[in-house]
């Protein structure tokens, strides 16, 4: 039965929720099943056997020695970045419709970062070596370079993925108090530790609002440099049409407009599938639509100035890279790219759109393909075409990393799927304080504004 | 004998009404256990300060000057010279300094949360479960019978929908 969302009662949040956590039908099995099944069969299986056979199993190849694992990477370090720094932002702008969505969006912030770490394990060719990357004393005395931007990612995407990890835990910690006396067995002992004995008390909510905006406004900083990072590794080589001081808010804006994109995707699934109708409303996808349309404007922007900068310097090399881009043997792909990321986009100007949630899905989902072909783009034609026409050569991915990409969204959503029946997928206190007080005929952000 | 009133109330106002109250009695001991955080405490129970921006701070420097000693510490252990340009150069070491400002930052905040939230829990303390879900619990601790006795009294009148005394192992009586 569909409620309004003014009917919810406190404990119907908690009821909802923990229902989500403990209930679980044969169809979240089956789901979860085919999820493990295909990270199985595609990511680990074609990687066990390049490392048996050796990176040659990929297509990469002289000169084009940066494949698709290098765009996957970007791909989902991208879509990382929304979720933690959108919940920042508007934990911090005090907007209301953040509550029912962030916890989610946090989520796919974490594991996309982890599926992104895979992606540069799966690239090295040689993980078993990846601890020379750390800075420790060893026998061989050798330390890291960091003048290097791989160095300046190591540190930054550590201190990203340790920042959203802590900023998801602490959010949490009243739900799952508020969980912990709702479960038995095992979970209950899970609640117990994660909750960390949390009772509610003034103070306590006093150091935990702190505490949490001050890691938002350590985080959003962090965020932004974490995707300029990225953009130096290419940004700071002199390959044509990568060597641009644009590509550090290119890939920043870009990141942010896949993982709204991606938020988009999420919500939908999980208001579909986890019976969340009455807290995820056409007010979030709405906000989410107009975020994506401002976002795709600026991506836009970025994407003319790209080119005619490329044009305007007037140089050879990158003048054939442009126009290589453009027309070349990966145009169909960049044409698709306009048309997915700037072009359908259009469409979120209709308030009608915006409030669809199947065409919104669709427009996501077709976002982030779109985005996928960006940062192959990125990666593909730019290292395709180099000064030399004796080092020009065409890239087509190997059936390996074809299916090690199909494999890492497959682990996307396993770890996606694990997290939904553990941690409340939705916020249970901050929905609650969107509602009516029990005594009171309105929320406390009403009262106070 | 020291002893807890617990006061259980159906809303925020009312037991903020009834914080302000024990506060105005004499009470010092207090505290409101409630499923949200609550707008106007500070105004009941007065201002609150926390040490966490002391950590959050100094994590901040700690983790830059680290950040730093560790980009130009490894760079002189391991001399790696290029085009003649210095071995300790800022530009880049300044992007670990600022890394290493923001991780040392998030987890000194977390200790500094841990610490003043006095978390996690290692002994029992006073709960109330209903406070998790929609209910708004005041708790006093009381030196002797007659402040229990007075406290009790003042929740009722507040509206208390339940008034009980807590035993010190935390269950209710």
């Amino acid at each position: 039965m569909q409620r309004r969302h003014e009917d919810i009662k406190f404990a119907d949040v908690n009821n909802d929720i923990v229902r989500s956590l403990v209930e679980t039908g044969p169809r979240y099995y089956v789901t979860l099943a085919i999820a493990v099944l295909i990270t199985l069969a595609c990511f680990f299986f074609p990687w066990f056997y390049q490392l048996y056979y050796g990176i040659g199993a990929a297509g990469m190849n002289h000169p084009t020695v940066w494949g698709t694992y290098l765009a996957s990477f970007i791909f989902w370090i991208g879509l990382s970045h929304s979720g933690t720094l959108l919940s920042c932002v508007l934990h911090i702008t005090n907007s209301e419709w953040r509550k029912a969505m962030y916890r989610s969006a946090e989520a796919m912030t974490l594991f996309s970062l982890m599926v992104a770490a895979m992606m540069v394990m799966v690239h090295v060719g040689r993980p078993w070596f990846i601890h020379w990357a750390l800075p420790y004393p060893n026998q061989m005395e050798l330390w890291p370079n960091f003048r290097s931007p791989l160095m300046f990612d190591v540190m930054a995407i550590t201190t990203y993925l340790t920042g959203s990890s802590i900023f998801i835990y602490m959010g949490s910690i009243p739900d799952f108090a508020a969980v912990r006396d709702r479960t038995t067995g095992w979970r209950h002992h899970m609640y117990v530790l994660l909750s960390l004995g949390w009772r509610g008390t003034d103070t306590e909510w006093h150091r935990l609002g702190w505490a949490y905006t001050f890691l938002a406004v350590l985080i959003i900083p962090l965020a932004v440099s974490v995707h300029s990072i990225v953009s130096w590794d290419f940004a700071m080589s002199i390959v044509p049409s990568l060597h641009q001081t644009i590509f550090a808010p290119y890939f920043v804006v870009g990141a942010i407009y896949s993982g709204t994109a991606g938020i988009v995707t999420v919500m939908f699934v999980l208001r579909k599938y986890m019976n969340f109708e009455h807290y995820i409303t056409k007010v979030h996808f709405d906000n989410l639509g107009k975020l994506l349309l401002a976002l795709s404007l600026i991506w836009t922007y970025i994407n003319v100035v790209e080119v005619f900068t490329g044009w305007y310097s007037n140089d050879s090399a990158e003048l054939e890279s442009l126009r290589y881009k453009l027309f070349g043997f990966y145009a169909p792909l960049y044409w698709e790219m306009i048309l997915f990321c700037a072009v359908a986009p259009l469409l979120l100007i209709s308030k009608r759109f915006r409030t669809s949630f199947v065409p919104m899905l669709i427009l996501s989902i077709a976002i982030n393909i779109g985005m996928y072909t960006e940062r192959f783009l990125i990666v593909g034609t730019s290292l395709s075409r180099q000064y030399l026409p004796d080092s020009w050569g065409v890239y087509v991915p190997s059936l390996v990393e074809i299916s090690i990409l199909v494999g890492s969204i497959a682990m996307f959503c396993t770890l996606f799927l694990i997290f939904v029946k553990i941690f409340p997928s939705v916020s249970i206190y901050e929905v609650k304080e969107t509602l009516p007080a029990p005594d009171e005929g309105k929320t406390q952000w009403q009262a106070t504004h | 004998m020291a002893s807890n009133a617990l006061g259980l109330f159906g809303g925020p106002t009312a037991a903020l009404a009834a914080a302000g109250k024990l506060k105005g009695a004499g009470f010092e001991s207090l505290d409101l256990i409630s499923p949200i955080p609550l707008h106007g405490v500070e105004e009941v129970l007065g201002k609150k300060t926390s040490v966490i921006k002391r950590f959050t701070f100094f994590g901040a420097i700690i983790g830059g000057l680290s950040g730093f000693v560790l980009a130009a510490g490894t760079a002189a252990l391991y001399l790696h010279p290029t085009g003649g340009r210095p071995i300790i150069t800022f530009p880049p070491f300044l992007i670990i300094t600022y890394e290493m400002t923001i991780l040392f930052g998030i987890l000194a905040t977390v200790l500094g949360f841990l610490i003043s939230a006095r978390l996690p829990v290692l002994r029992e303390r006073i709960y109330v479960p209903e406070s998790a879900v929609d209910k708004f619990a005041v708790t006093v601790a009381c030196e002797a019978d007659e402040d229990f006795k007075r406290a009790t009294e003042i929740l009722r009148e507040a509206g208390a929908e339940e008034v009980s005394e807590i035993a010190p192992g935390g269950g209710r009586r």
